[in-house]
């Protein structure tokens, strides 16, 4: 499977302990944090393909993660993850460019098949960027 | 001795509204404010008024049904509709069903008093011409 | 009157002309007889023949709808909603100015009121800005993502997907959701984030419709022509005909105006009509409504080898 770089973002610290591990014997470059601010710091210094991101985390919830993490990363493929169906965010992370929502506790290959499409969205919305040239729009930071 | 219009301004954005009332009582008009299309109801019914500047789209009631509630209350009130966003349709429809005219948001407060001015004239006109009919017959 | 309207009356008087020489030949008994089947046959005729205008009509309709919507321009009516959207914070901001101009006239100007009064004002206006800056970056995005990027999606499993995020709170409200999925349904070439926000709206549409105590059917079938159908159908009051043909324009909604619930039919349709699909609707007031989503299954991935 092609290596890709994937954040793990959730307060849940031994859940990402695990996932982080799971991943990387996989084969994938995995970082994990455990807040939304923790995370655009990260997004700052390093480039990410996919990211996993809990909808419900104290201080900064998911869903404004999500937003700020579109504005600086457009690029970048979020996937939500939830621990019980959360619907107002369910079509709000949709809206503002989740890859997909899946529901805790998700099977790693189902998450690993759901991460390999987001990465090919990645890579297709990237050729398309770059064939556009000036036209895409400029990222915002 | 032409008297100043008692106006109603309806919409439920409440700095909009509220601001608006500042900017027509400075310019001497009596003007008050309420946030629905309920809450507008309940107050003509308790007091008369002149004018009501009433926003097209509020949730609950809106716009056009309120219109035509008012007019229910007080055939003789005089409304003006404000929208964001009005195609030619929307516009001809709102004058068919009562309305004195309509304004786009956002618009200069010299149009709104211009347009209060002139639904004002309307209303007193068409009450003086009602009077006089009366009178003779 | 079209040729076919005259079936009933041919068969009839067709009877009837076997009738006569019966008449002359046998008794009047049989005449009788024969007249009896000749108005039978007439009434059986025409009552099957209305059956038949009546269903061909229904489908003209329906057929109808999808033309005129396909023909609307969604652009269009995006930058309609967008436009009006941001009139409001604009007037809000009109006014302020013009308030501040007021304020400016005010003696003495240095006054501690005048002061606050022109500092709210001003940070109102910043308010409204950031307000105007969130409807474009809306409109940004959403003209960035109805591009649709295409992958190979396996609708079954997006549909399980999105059901699972609605199911427990239906559940609460006693409201089944029951899924019907063709097995080894074809992997459709198409934009799964798009198709995952349509599916979801009218998953949580039919959620509001029902309200409580009904059921949410969600079916996928593969047709003949190389498309693949996903049906939800709710057991909620329905939909009236008058509301029907409106049901897909922007900013029709049969709820009172507050927070958006979702995308907006309108909104769905035209992602449906960009990944070369369509959507309908029928309805039968009192019983049931089912939304339908046609979408084609091949179309090449974009940077296919």
């Amino acid at each position: 499977m092609e290596k890709f770089r994937v954040l793990i973002v959730d307060d849940e610290v031994d859940f990402v302990e695990t996932i982080v591990k799971r991943l990387i014997d996989r084969g994938l470059e995995v970082d994990g944090v455990h807040s939304g601010p923790e995370a655009l710091d990260l997004m700052d210094t390093k480039d990410f393909d996919v990211v996993i991101l809990d909808v419900k985390m104290p201080g900064m919830d998911g869903i404004e993660t999500l937003r700020a993490m579109k504005k600086k990363r457009p690029l970048t493929e979020v996937i939500m993850l939830t621990g019980h169906g959360s619907v107002e965010s369910g079509i709000q992370g949709l809206q503002l460019g989740a890859y997909n929502y899946v529901m805790k506790p998700v099977p790693l290959d189902d998450l690993l098949k759901q991460m390999t499409q987001a990465y090919e969205r990645k890579l297709i919305e990237e050729e398309r960027s770059r064939q556009a040239g000036s036209q895409a729009i400029p990222e915002r930071v | 001795m032409p008297s100043q219009p008692k106006v109603l301004i309806v919409d439920d954005e409440e700095r909009f509204r509220t601001t608006m009332c500042k900017l027509l009582t400075v310019r001497g008009l009596e003007a008050s404010t309420v946030g629905s299309g309920k809450e507008a109801l309940e107050k003509l019914r308790d007091t008369p008024h002149d004018i009501v500047v009433l926003d097209i789209r509020m949730p609950e009631m809106g716009g056009v049904q309120a219109l035509s509630e008012i007019k229910k209350i007080d055939p003789q009130i005089e409304v003006i509709i404000m929208t964001g966003y009005a195609s030619v349709d929307t516009a001809k429809e709102i004058i068919k069903l009562g309305a004195f005219d309509y304004l786009l948001k956002p618009y200069a407060i010299e149009e709104l008093i211009e347009r209060i001015d002139a639904a004002y004239d309307r209303k007193t006109e068409r009450s003086r011409l009602k009077a006089k009919s009366s009178q003779d017959s | 009157m079209s040729y076919r309207d005259f079936h009933p009356y041919l068969l009839s008087l067709l009877i009837l002309f076997t009738a006569v020489p019966l008449a002359f030949a046998a008794s009047g008994f049989f005449a009788l007889g024969a007249v009896m089947i000749a108005a039978i046959a007439f009434s059986h005729t025409r009552n099957l023949l209305r059956a038949t205008q009546i269903a061909e009509q229904r489908r003209r309709a329906a057929d109808e709808q999808l033309c005129r919507t396909e023909k609307l321009s969604t652009v269009d009516e995006i930058s309609a909603g967008i436009a009006h959207e941001i009139n409001n914070p604009l007037g809000i901001i009109a006014q302020e100015t013009q308030w501040i101009q007021h304020l400016l006239q005010s003696e003495p100007l240095k006054d501690a009121k005048t002061v606050g009064d022109l500092r709210d004002s001003l940070r109102e206006i910043s308010i409204q800005v950031d307000r105007c800056k969130e409807i474009v970056h809306k409109l940004l995005n959403l003209a960035r993502e109805m591009e649709p990027v295409i992958q190979g999606a396996d609708i079954n499993d997006l549909i399980k997907n999105m059901v699972a995020l609605i199911e427990r709170e239906a559940a609460t409200k006693n409201i089944r959701v029951t899924k019907l999925l063709e097995p080894d349904l074809p992997i459709v070439y198409s934009d799964p984030p798009l198709v995952r926000q349509v599916v979801l709206n009218l998953l949580i549409n039919a959620t509001h419709a029902v309200d409580k105590d009904g059921t949410i059917t969600v079916t996928t079938k593969s047709n003949e022509n190389d498309s693949v159908e996903i049906a939800v159908t709710d057991t909620g009051s329905g939909i009236s005909k008058e509301n029907l043909n409106k049901i897909f324009t922007p900013f029709f909604s049969t709820k009172p105006q507050g927070k958006g619930t979702g995308l907006g039919l309108a909104i769905c349709r035209g992602i449906i009509e960009r990944l070369g699909g369509r959507i309908s609707v029928t309805s039968d007031v009192g019983e049931s409504t089912t939304f339908t989503i046609h979408l084609p299954i091949h179309r090449e991935p974009e940077g296919a080898k």
